[in-house]
């Protein structure tokens, strides 16, 4: 009792009691800092580690020395009688309430003022330079098991949104199992080893998240939008399902219904995909591209339990995700907690490699739907680029010279001025391996298929043997770049594209050079790829009429 | 790597995420002005990033269709964009491309609406354009042969798609009738094919002006001279000649129909199944809501789980609210193969007995509010989700009060009061309107159990008989 009633009277217990609490401002202070600026990741850790070293050091000295009106002396060299502890005391008191009253401030004012949050790397004005770098808060980390995660925080709204991306999609099918990336993605919501069918998307409402996720012929993306409180069920329900998911063969059954059910609203009765299917199966005769993502109607009666299990093993392995955080978290809180719930999930082999590459075109495709239609559809589809082709954003800004809006190319030619198209779209596969560019037409009913193609490839040819102007380049240019940043205004924005940048371009950082990959393209660029990509031989046309209608071809 | 991850971290968590749910959303405060021939203007100031959000709406819309017209309003908010001002339609177009703008007009049931979205810098061009379409659009008639007939050929390429999105058309076709909810927004081809010229140039002055604008902008501007732009722009405007209808609040259907929508050969069947419902103002808004996430508004809903996840009988079903000035419709809509159409409608009837005798719990009950608040939050994280709040806000005289006492109202809802509601707004199984598209010779004789029969081809140019 002595001992404790001299630590007492030497202040100890107080200046332990002022350690702690500055302690924790420092610590807050450092990860308030973090999140919002360019400091390692590991200035925490490092901090924690010297303050912890300290402790010790501080209490001893407390101990050893004593305050007196003289200045410091070692306490057992203090005359009693004389001995200031008392008042010292009183002022180690006031700084612990004054620390105190700073934490609560801080704590809360962060809720209330605005921070010095760095949400866009600005949006240029005029000419200024259109370079810009990777917002300096957003920061990355893999696991040892290959499991790399990236995060951006932004606090504008108290929420979180999570993209998994897969390295899985229809390439890495064969007859057989195709559509079995899609069902799966079905499957990941179907129970684990101790959740039931359906409690995953029981738990994580009730903790006011929502969820979807997609299929592509390249990946499989699991999506997750939540309040910030559901953070660490999110990671717990992500865990546990990318580790120890249930094929349990009922619901497997069960299951298949609901794909087939999908299947024929989205592809079966609807007469664009209904096409679009088919040429798709129609310009690939060797590369997986060819199979349709939700799978051929036979596949998807017959894929075994065999298929599902080793499907899960090798392509839902840590090394084959990249998973995505933005909004209103720190890497350092997300870091910790997929250190936590995801580091355990093992490594695997990494999947065999899509070994096929497409033969080049030798001669133009032709593939013919009949279905009871009032609207004839002709579709048009040319071999291009992967999406980290040097290729692909020139063909994106010449797509939408092309068919992007009512002043674009193909519009006022089809729909404007000649009337023999009610709407024209384009689109560009941007997968890992090369896809297709697609031009989408719907006509009127009576409308003439072949009518329609001749003036498109009459078109195609013109910008082959002509260019764009500077002015369609640069409108094209200004309207992909708003809507590069009306993409990144959100939090589910910043994820998608996130992740679609490290995933198909190895680097999330390359996002921020788009602006001035923009920049650097030139008419002549898009010239040279519309005459390398709109060619005949290089071309599949597709046409979905009615049965009885005139001019089959 | 390990990460340490000390008790203070989880405190701080704590202390902030007692935030995140339960508070809902608040707006900020805005400037409203108000002119004297009865245009309003909101305006928001939000630094953070060099864009502006606007929504510009003109009360009216489908309802003030002509008799035997509808899609007239919609016809009107496509040739805006056609032509106005000093530009052409194709000028019109380049002039918002250039700058990578947007700015869409659509319309709606009880309103016109023209949302934008552009940089900052763009401002005064972007405002031009929006001046020029309300109160200078050329209204030519190349330009409105043309869209006319591309609209007709919309709904006629929508009748070759997934029809998903087509019979909720039909639904409300079918149960408002004669009622002006009953006009398709976008019309019908028999209707288009109707509308001259002349017409929509008298619509436009009798439907369009002053006294029906509201003019939400929200961004990276200055409020003060944002306010003396659009008042410049809009003080001598006129009013629109006519005044806005009134028109009687539509009475829920008493018994059962059936309307069967042929299309030969199709492999599914989609149904709506609804009556009438509630309006904008209905005062339990948050009981309602709870009630209709939990029976058919998330993928844990009652409708899903019994005939997505243990029937397996759909990909998708749901239950719909729409919640104009008036009382709108409240439906259920799913689909499934032709085979099983029977089995998955008695299914929804079934679950629709179920929603009235029993209801939720109070485990469901809880888990629904905080779905509702978590998901609240990312609908006004952009200029331009905020402009189109305001905007309904005004156009429906609500006030902020209308989000801002959102969360709380959610969080004190009450078993009792929800089932109570739920008593109130659902449809009892015996007074329903049916309305079922698929292949109808292989479901006419087996669907006239719901009640007396109607049939009409997917080909018909209108969306009722």
């Amino acid at each position: 009792m002595a001992v404790f009633a001299e630590l007492r009277r030497r202040n100890v217990f107080k200046v332990a009691l002022l350690y702690a609490i500055a302690s924790w401002l420092i610590i807050w202070f450092v990860g308030a800092i973090e999140s919002t600026s360019d400091v390692p990741v590991w200035t925490e850790t490092f901090v924690l580690f010297v303050l912890a070293i300290g402790f010790p050091v501080a209490l001893l000295f407390a101990w050893t020395y004593e305050i007196t009106p003289s200045g410091l002396k070692k306490a057992v060299e203090v005359d009693q009688t004389q001995s200031i502890v008392y008042k010292t005391g009183q002022k180690l008191n006031a700084a612990v309430a004054v620390l105190v009253v700073l934490g609560v401030l801080a704590v809360f004012g962060q809720r209330l003022l605005p921070t010095f949050e760095f949400i866009l790397p600005g949006i240029p004005e005029g000419d200024a330079p259109l370079s810009e770098k990777a917002p300096a808060n957003i920061r990355s980390l893999t696991l040892d098991n290959g499991l790399k995660i990236i995060v951006w925080p932004d606090h504008d709204i108290p929420n979180v949104v999570m993209y998994n991306f897969v390295r899985a999609g229809g390439r890495n099918e064969y007859p057989g199992i195709t559509g079995l990336s899609h069902f799966f993605e079905h499957m990941m919501f179907l129970g684990t080893e101790k959740r039931e069918p359906g409690e995953f998307l029981r738990v994580l409402e009730a903790a006011g998240g929502d969820y979807n996720a997609y299929t592509s012929s390249d990946v499989t993306v699991f999506q997750d939008w939540f309040p910030r409180s559901a953070l660490e069920v999110v990671f717990e329900l992500e865990g546990d399902r990318f580790q120890d998911l249930a094929l349990v063969p009922e619901v497997v059954e069960s299951e298949r219904q609901v794909v087939f059910s999908e299947r024929r609203s989205s592809i079966d009765n609807d007469n664009f995909w209904k096409l679009a299917e088919q040429v798709q199966a129609t310009a690939y005769v060797a590369h997986p591209y060819q199979f349709t993502v939700i799978g051929w109607p036979s596949d998807i009666e017959s894929w075994t339990q065999e298929d599902l299990i080793n499907y899960y093993r090798t392509y839902y392995a840590p090394n084959n995700r990249t998973i995505v955080f933005t909004g209103d978290v720190t890497p350092r809180v997300i870091f910790s907690l997929a250190d936590e719930y995801f580091a355990e999930a093992p490594a695997q082999d990494p999947p065999p490699p899509v070994r096929t590459v497409e033969p080049e075109q030798q001669g133009e495709r032709r593939v013919v739907v009949r279905a009871p239609a009032q609207t004839p559809l002709l579709h048009i589809a040319f071999h291009a680029g992967s999406a980290a082709d040097a290729s692909t954003l020139p063909m994106r800004l010449l797509l939408n010279i092309l068919t992007g809006g009512e002043s674009s190319r193909l519009h006022r030619l089809l729909v404007e001025n000649a009337g023999i198209a009610v709407s024209v779209d384009g689109y560009q596969d941007e997968g890992f391996d090369p896809g297709l560019v697609w031009l989408y037409m719907t006509l009127p009913p009576g409308g003439d298929p072949r009518v329609v193609e001749q003036r498109v490839l009459e078109e195609l040819a013109r910008v082959a043997a002509d260019g764009v102007t500077a002015a369609e380049l640069a409108k094209a240019r200004n309207i992909m770049l708003a809507d590069f940043w009306r993409g990144l205004a959100t939090i589910d924005g910043k994820a998608e594209a996130l992740g679609q940048y490290e995933v198909f371009h190895g680097d999330y950082e390359r996002l921020f050079d788009l602006p001035a990959a923009m920049k650097a393209i030139t008419a002549a660029d898009l010239q040279r790829v519309a005459a390398k990509v709109f060619r005949a031989n290089n071309m599949t046309v597709g046409v979905l009429q009615a049965p009885d209608s005139e001019g089959a071809q | 790597m390990t990460y340490l991850r000390p008790a203070w971290l989880a405190l701080s968590a704590c202390l902030c995420a007692g935030t995140a749910l339960g508070q809902g959303v608040t707006l900020p405060d805005v400037h409203r002005v108000e002119l004297d021939n009865g245009a309003v203007f909101i305006l928001d100031e939000k630094h953070d990033v060099p864009l502006i959000g606007v929504e510009a709406i003109i009360r009216g819309g489908a309802v003030t269709d002509p008799s035997g017209k509808s899609g007239m309003s919609s016809l009107l908010a496509g040739m805006l964009k056609k032509g106005a001002g000093d530009r052409d339609a194709a000028t019109f177009a380049e002039a918002i491309g250039a700058v990578g703008a947007s700015l869409e007009a659509r319309a709606g049931l009880e309103s016109i609406t023209i949302s934008g979205e552009f940089l900052a810098r763009d401002a005064d061009l972007m405002l031009e354009l929006l001046v020029d379409m309300l109160r200078a659009p050329t209204l030519g008639y190349t330009e409105m042969k043309k869209l006319r007939d591309r609209k007709i050929n919309f709904i006629r390429a929508a009748k070759d798609s997934d029809l998903r999105p087509l019979a909720p058309a039909y639904g409300n076709a079918s149960l408002f009738g004669e009622h002006p909810y009953g006009n398709p927004v976008d019309g019908n081809e028999e209707s288009l094919a109707k509308i001259s010229q002349r017409e929509l140039r008298a619509y436009y002055g009798e439907h369009v002006g002053a006294d029906r604008l509201i003019i939400a902008v929200v961004g990276d501007f200055d409020a003060a001279a944002m306010s003396d732009t659009l008042s410049a722009a809009f003080g001598d405007w006129q009013k629109a000649a006519a005044p806005l209808p009134e028109f009687e609040a539509p009475v829920p259907e008493e018994g059962r129909r059936v309307l069967l929508v042929d299309k030969p050969g199709a492999t599914q069947s989609y149904f709506w199944i609804g009556n009438v419902g509630v309006a904008v103002g209905f005062p339990q808004r948050a009981e309602l809501d709870i009630a209709n996430t939990l029976f058919g508004g998330r993928f844990t809903s009652l409708l899903m789980a019994e005939l997505r996840t243990k029937a397996g009988l759909t990909y998708g079903a749901r239950s719909v609210l729409l919640r104009p000035s008036r009382p709108g419709s409240v439906s259920i809509n799913s689909y499934t193969r032709t085979e099983t159409t029977i089995e998955a409608i008695d299914l929804a009837l079934a679950l629709l007995a179920q929603l009235h005798e029993t209801g939720f719990d109070e485990e469901a009950i809880q888990s629904g509010k905080n779905y509702i608040l978590g998901q609240f939050p990312p609908r006004l994280e952009t200029a331009a989700q905020l402009a189109a709040q305001f905007a309904f806000l005004e156009a429906h005289g609500l006030d902020a009060a209308f989000v801002n006492d959102y969360g709380a109202a959610i969080l004190a809802a009450s078993p009792e009061a929800i089932q109570s509601v739920i008593g109130s707004v659902y449809p009892e199984p015996d007074n329903l309107v049916f309305v079922v598209l698929g292949d109808a010779e292989l479901l006419r004789n087996d669907i006239a159990k719901y009640g007396p029969v109607t049939e009409i081809a997917i080909t018909e140019p209108r969306f009722r008989p």
